[in-house]
């Protein structure tokens, strides 16, 4: 009897768990927010038990990932806001290694910070729009032109200062606004945390968000209904070059120098960030949740390697795995989608 | 009283493509709370038609009115302005949107900040469905259009011409990817609206699904008119006829 009665107890609960189970799955961020979780647990209880061998929940570690995560994040964000658009922007690597430098050069040649990080994202924000006309104007492939902006502001960073690392010395208060500390969390992980609220609002509950969504969904149908896609467009252009530099703002403060170099590579890191979270290569899909959770993956992921003194191509494998796996889930999703 | 002039003319109108003459001189009206039948064989000028009464083309010659007076349709949205809503075979919607984001999409309900009211749109949203647009499936306002079948899709397209308070609808082949089933609602959803005042054009080479609905035919062949007759005065034979013999 007792014994009965606790399987019928415990059958509809099991149902009810797993239609929840699907439910969170079917969600925009649903299938990486599991994976994010169980991979979290997973290095949370084998940090409690080998708190020697593997220092995940250590202070010094939760501030490393606390540092890294805020730069990708605003790189991520920029993106991701643009893919949901329908477009790609491959020069924010370099755009956000040449308004970093142009900052830096300029607080060294006296220029008060304050007014040096706005010029910074004023060129981020020029450069992104300069890439949206060129892409709408020609009707071509963003990813071309954003190919020739990434060689082409690289090329520029030389140009303009050379081959040589740049300090960055902006003074205790803009120093404190960036990389300080509040309430024990790191000064640039709460900017991120801002932005990602900001994001959110934007992009789910205003109506630039859902032009944006329709503009990268259908077109077509946007454009008949009388959006225009163009500005829309160019806006997510911008926001992607604006949030771009607002990283390398981030990323300088932090290190308090500039190295010619740093952005190679950051482009393609965000866009799979982007993938991860579930944002559809074709656009008009994906959130902003799904993004930054794409992001605080890769970190996580690259932090784990790190703790467990895993050859670096081990990271570039993983992450790799990563992005397959998850634009096949995307696919797999988006077929049942539209079916 | 409604004044005589009708809700949509068409005056003399040509439209030229380079060389390529796609309409001819073509004249014909369309009056409140009636629904015409633009019928005719492929290539009749039907469709470039569409595209000038919803302001995507432009006459070369001749005009179009509404309510009797002059106008030009330069984009969509003066069309949109003026009352008209296209619903096309291939409907514009986004797939990836909800129901409730594709009626309201470009026409947001925001608040002086220009967030979203969203509860009052899914609110709407389920109105409408429910009282304008019967077509079975549709259960919530949140579900993704790309989950919708294709006569569904085209329910969504018409609850929102029905709630934006639309004049003319200009369907243009809008029982080509239908079921039988989904046909009959669609033109049923056309005779409601023509109770409630709200005229249709209906843009197809399938005289039966015209004649089931239309008040009046409008046969179209090598761009221009050759035949307007009233359904009291026709067959489906003569239509037959003069769509396929002319």
């Amino acid at each position: 009897m007792t014994i009965s009665s606790t399987d019928g107890g415990a059958v509809p609960s099991r149902t009810a768990r797993s239609s929840l189970a699907r439910q969170l799955l079917a969600k925009p961020a649903g299938s990486i927010f599991v994976v994010f979780a169980l991979i979290q647990i997973a290095c949370i209880v084998a940090g409690l038990l080998f708190p020697d061998d593997f220092r995940y929940l250590s202070p010094q570690n939760l501030t490393i990932l606390m540092k890294a995560v805020p730069v990708l994040g605003c790189l991520a964000l920029g993106a991701g806001v643009l893919m949901i658009a329908g477009e790609f922007d491959l020069s924010i690597g370099s755009v956000y290694t040449l308004t970093a430098i142009i900052m830096a050069v300029q607080v060294g040649d006296g220029m008060s910070a304050f007014l040096a990080a706005p010029l910074a994202i004023l060129i981020g924000v020029a450069i992104g729009m300069l890439n949206g006309v060129i892409t709408l104007r020609f009707g071509l492939p963003s990813f071309i032109v954003t190919l020739g902006g990434l060689l082409f502001w690289r090329g520029a960073v030389l140009l303009y200062n050379g081959a040589v690392q740049v300090r960055f010395d902006p003074g205790p208060a803009f120093s404190s606004l960036f990389s300080g500390t509040l309430f024990g969390l790191n000064a640039a992980f709460i900017w991120i945390i801002l932005l990602v609220v900001v994001f959110h609002l934007l992009m789910h509950n205003h109506w630039f968000g859902n032009h944006v969504f329709a503009t990268g969904g259908n077109r077509a149908a946007a454009t008949a209904i009388g959006i225009n896609v163009k500005r829309i467009k160019i806006a997510a252009f911008a926001i992607a070059g604006g949030m771009a530099a607002f990283a390398g703002i981030l990323a300088t403060s932090r290190v308090g120098s500039v190295q010619p170099g740093q952005g190679t590579g950051l482009e393609l890191q965000a866009i799979a960030a982007c993938v991860i979270g579930g944002l559809s290569l074709n656009g008009g899909r994906g959130s902003v949740i799904g993004i930054f959770l794409g992001v605080l993956l890769i970190h996580t992921i690259t932090n784990v390697l790190l703790l467990v003194r895993a050859p670096g191509f081990y990271l570039e494998m993983f992450i790799a795995t990563l992005i397959v796996g998850a634009a096949i889930l995307n696919q797999f999703i988006e077929r049942k989608g539209s079916a | 009283m409604t004044s005589a002039a009708p809700l949509l003319g068409l005056h003399d109108v040509s439209k030229r493509f380079g060389t390529l003459t796609a309409l001819k001189n073509l004249s014909f009206h369309v009056n409140e709370g009636e629904v015409v039948g633009l019928l005719g064989d492929n290539g009749a000028g039907k469709s470039t038609t569409v595209n000038l009464i919803s302001g995507i083309h432009q006459p070369t010659s001749g005009y179009i009115s509404v309510d009797g007076k002059q106008t030009l349709f330069t984009c969509r949205t003066d069309s949109a302005d003026a009352g008209v809503e296209t619903i096309y075979q291939n409907t514009a919607l986004v797939d990836s949107l909800s129901i409730t984001r594709n009626i309201f999409m470009g026409r947001e309900r925001v608040n002086g900040m220009g967030f979203l009211k969203q509860s009052e749109m899914r609110e709407i949203a389920m109105e409408v469905l429910k009282s304008a647009v019967h077509i079975s499936g549709i259960d919530s306002p949140d579900k993704l259009v790309g989950q919708l079948s294709g006569g569904q899709k085209q329910a969504v397209a018409i609850a929102r011409a029905v709630f934006f308070k639309r004049r003319v609808l200009l369907l243009d082949e809008p029982t080509s990817a239908l079921s039988v089933r989904e046909t009959e609602a669609l033109l049923n959803q056309v005779l409601k609206l023509k109770a409630e005042n709200v005229s249709s054009v209906l843009v197809t080479h399938n005289l039966y699904h015209a004649y089931q609905v239309c008040d009046r035919f409008v046969i179209m062949s090598h761009g221009t008119k050759v035949f307007d007759v009233a359904k009291a005065d026709t067959t489906i034979g003569q239509l037959t006829e003069y769509v396929v013999l002319t």
